[in-house]
């Protein structure tokens, strides 16, 4: 087990790699130099000529390409993300403050959509081919189809504005800050960004179910004289839940784009809402250090999900 | 003895039909059976057959915008400004006094070209260079494996809002942001297929007779992988639509004063309009759903008709 989850994450390393360098390229590419990235400007308005050329050379800017990249990959490293162009504030200032938002919205959304996912999915599968599963799978379709910021908007109109149960959007009144006052504001957002998920989850299960009931030892199970329920659940779930699993780490990057629309249509103040100020500012270095940061975390959830597939499923270590 | 008799009128009744067939083949009617089991496999679908037609009058209504409405989807009217829907404004008007179905049946036209425009290029590049590097194999196929790895690990939308902020806003632009973030799917549907593939006997006979390469893997290997690529730019199609209409949503898509589902949409960020204007962003927002639903259908008869075992 411990020599695959190595032998995994010495597969991410290149991968991060090149796309830091990508990155590191852009930041190049686009206007202003690595100085106005790593000074804020209030700094900057009272530097003379002479010592940015002189910052300049001691930061090693004259110096090639690689070098320059080597030395900001340590940078990055160390937490010295750079600076906002359009705030001038330290950008892991700022995804210190909008991270914990957006990790909430999603962690929440994750959590609802695996849950009614699979209970669905296997509902699905267990009734195939009867009027319940017919209206199921439609029903589905239907959440895959409607854009999530339609879903968002008609939920605010009946919930927000109409019934006046829920709040508009944003996340915490001032004032308040205890962990249940946040509680009405994340239903809402959570919910809509679960159901795109939640379509795609339920539409896997039930054919990973389906697959796996059609397995000999459910057969042996049933003629063991298994209750029905153990059967289902212990000897057709659990092997069924392998591939979904696997989709809910590559669902990851949906949810994460999911979540920037999502957050901007509620007024949530996380990374997401941040990133689009970013691109509609032009803020380079935000746009790319959240773009980076997104990677990392898609390449991480999909270690996450090796090695969780690893432990459910002892076939796959000794594979290859 | 029952069983020698059924077994004996079945087969005579077979042997009338493989007649029938033979005659039929003789007189030259049996052009593409293959095809037409394919379209009677995907009408019999119920959903598909009703995907296909509310496909079909969306994209008509789109096309036939000129003819069906006597407004122009640009001329502001400022004295029928935010109109609830009457019988001369069937969709009501916008803030500008617009005439809301005109924009959506022109808007209609934007939004499924960059859709279907979109899903077919990404189509064409992923389809180019999966089958070749899946064919030929070696470092050609690693290095395009890993561009894609590298392409893919982006969420999807932060890859294309980030191409965004760097090019900037256009429509071309966006098709061409698209096409870039798109590919990578169709391209390792392309090559997983062609590894099966490139094993059968018959691509070794055409090896054998000095066929080459491009004409092995685009001509004689590809048709055999198509079912499975239709599927896919049916429902890259779907996805597009939604990624369009986000995008212009949130003002970083198609240009504003370019009429899209989209852009219409994008009003509606304000809550006044959003409460007391029902008729500017209800309606749009069905039509984005219903098409995009249909093309999913489309997309899920297309892969039960071209793929049996996938049949739930």
């Amino acid at each position: 087990m411990l020599t695959y989850v190595i032998r995994r994450i010495l597969i991410l390393i290149p991968m991060a790699l090149i796309i830091s360098f990508l990155v590191y390229l852009g930041l190049e590419l686009t206007p202003g130099d690595a100085v106005s990235h790593m000074i804020s400007p209030e700094m900057m308005a009272s530097i003379s000529a002479e010592r940015l050329d002189a910052l300049r050379v001691s930061l090693g800017l004259e110096q090639p390409f690689i070098v320059r990249y080597w030395i900001w990959l340590q940078g990055m490293l160390q937490g010295n993300f750079g600076y906002s162009t359009a705030g001038g504030v330290a950008i892991h200032a700022i995804l210190a403050d909008r991270l914990p938002a957006t990790l909430e919205l999603s962690a929440v959304a994750l959590v609802f959509s695996t849950i009614f996912g699979c209970v669905l999915g296997v509902i699905s599968a267990l009734k195939r081919g009867s009027t319940t599963d017919n209206v199921l799978t439609v029903t589905g379709m239907l959440g895959v189809s409607i854009p999530e910021f339609f879903f968002g908007l008609v939920a605010i109109l009946i919930f927000a504005l109409k019934l006046q149960w829920l709040p508009v959007g944003g996340r915490l009144l001032p004032g308040y800050d205890s962990y249940w006052d946040h509680l009405p504001h994340v239903i809402m957002p959570a919910l809509v960004l679960s159901i795109m998920m939640t379509a795609g989850v339920m539409r896997y299960a039930r054919s990973s179910m389906l697959d796996a009931l059609s397995k000999e030892y459910i057969k042996t199970a049933r003629s063991k004289g298994l209750p029905e329920w153990r059967v289902n659940l212990l000897h057709g779930f659990r092997v069924a839940l392998t591939p979904v699993i696997v989709l809910i780490g590559f669902r990851l990057p949906v949810l994460i784009g999911g979540s920037v629309i999502i957050e901007q249509v509620f007024q949530w103040p996380g990374v997401g809402s941040e990133f689009i100020s970013a691109v509609r500012s032009q803020d380079y270095p935000l746009v790319m250090m959240i773009a980076l940061l997104s990677v990392m975390a898609v390449l991480t959830a999909s270690l996450l999900v090796d090695i969780l597939t690893a432990l459910i499923d002892p076939r796959v270590r000794l594979d290859k | 003895m029952s069983m020698t008799n059924t077994t004996g009128r079945k087969t005579s009744r077979l042997d009338r039909q493989f007649d029938l067939i033979r005659r039929r083949e003789e007189a030259g009617q049996l052009t593409n059976p293959r095809g037409y089991r394919f379209a009677r496999k995907f009408l019999s679908n119920r959903l598909a057959a009703i995907g296909l037609l509310i496909f079909t009058i969306i994209v008509l209504v789109s096309v036939l915008a000129p003819l069906l409405t006597p407004y122009d989807p640009r001329a502001i009217d400022l004295r029928n400004i935010l109109k609830p829907p009457t019988w001369a404004h069937w969709f009501g008007t916008d803030k500008v006094g617009r005439d809301l179905l005109t924009r959506v049946l022109y808007g209609g036209q934007i939004s499924i070209l960059v859709g279907l425009g979109s899903a077919l290029a990404s189509a064409v590049v992923g389809v180019l260079i999966g089958c070749y590097t899946g064919y030929v194999g070696g470092w050609r196929d690693a290095l395009a494996m890993r561009v894609s790895e590298i392409f893919m690990s982006f969420p999807q939308i932060i890859l294309v809002l980030l191409l965004v902020a760097i090019l900037g806003q256009s429509l071309s632009n966006l098709i061409i942001i698209f096409i870039l973030t798109g590919w990578g799917g169709i391209y390792r549907l392309a090559r997983a297929r062609m590894l099966s593939l490139r094993e059968e006997e018959y691509v070794q006979a055409l090896r054998s007779f000095g066929l080459s390469t491009p004409i092995i893997c685009y001509k004689h290997i590809l048709p055999n992988a198509l079912g499975p690529i239709m599927v896919n730019i049916t429902l890259s199609t779907a996805a597009f639509i939604l990624a369009e209409a986000g995008l212009s949503f949130l003002g970083l898509g198609v240009p504003l004063d370019i009429p899209t589902w989209g852009n219409i949409l994008n009003v509606a960020q304000d809550l006044r309009i959003l409460e007391n204007n029902w008729w500017v962003w209800l309606p749009v927002g069905i039509v984005i759903s219903l098409f995009v639903l249909s093309v999913n259908f489309i997309g899920d008869g297309l892969r039960d008709a071209t793929d049996p075992t996938q049949q739930g």
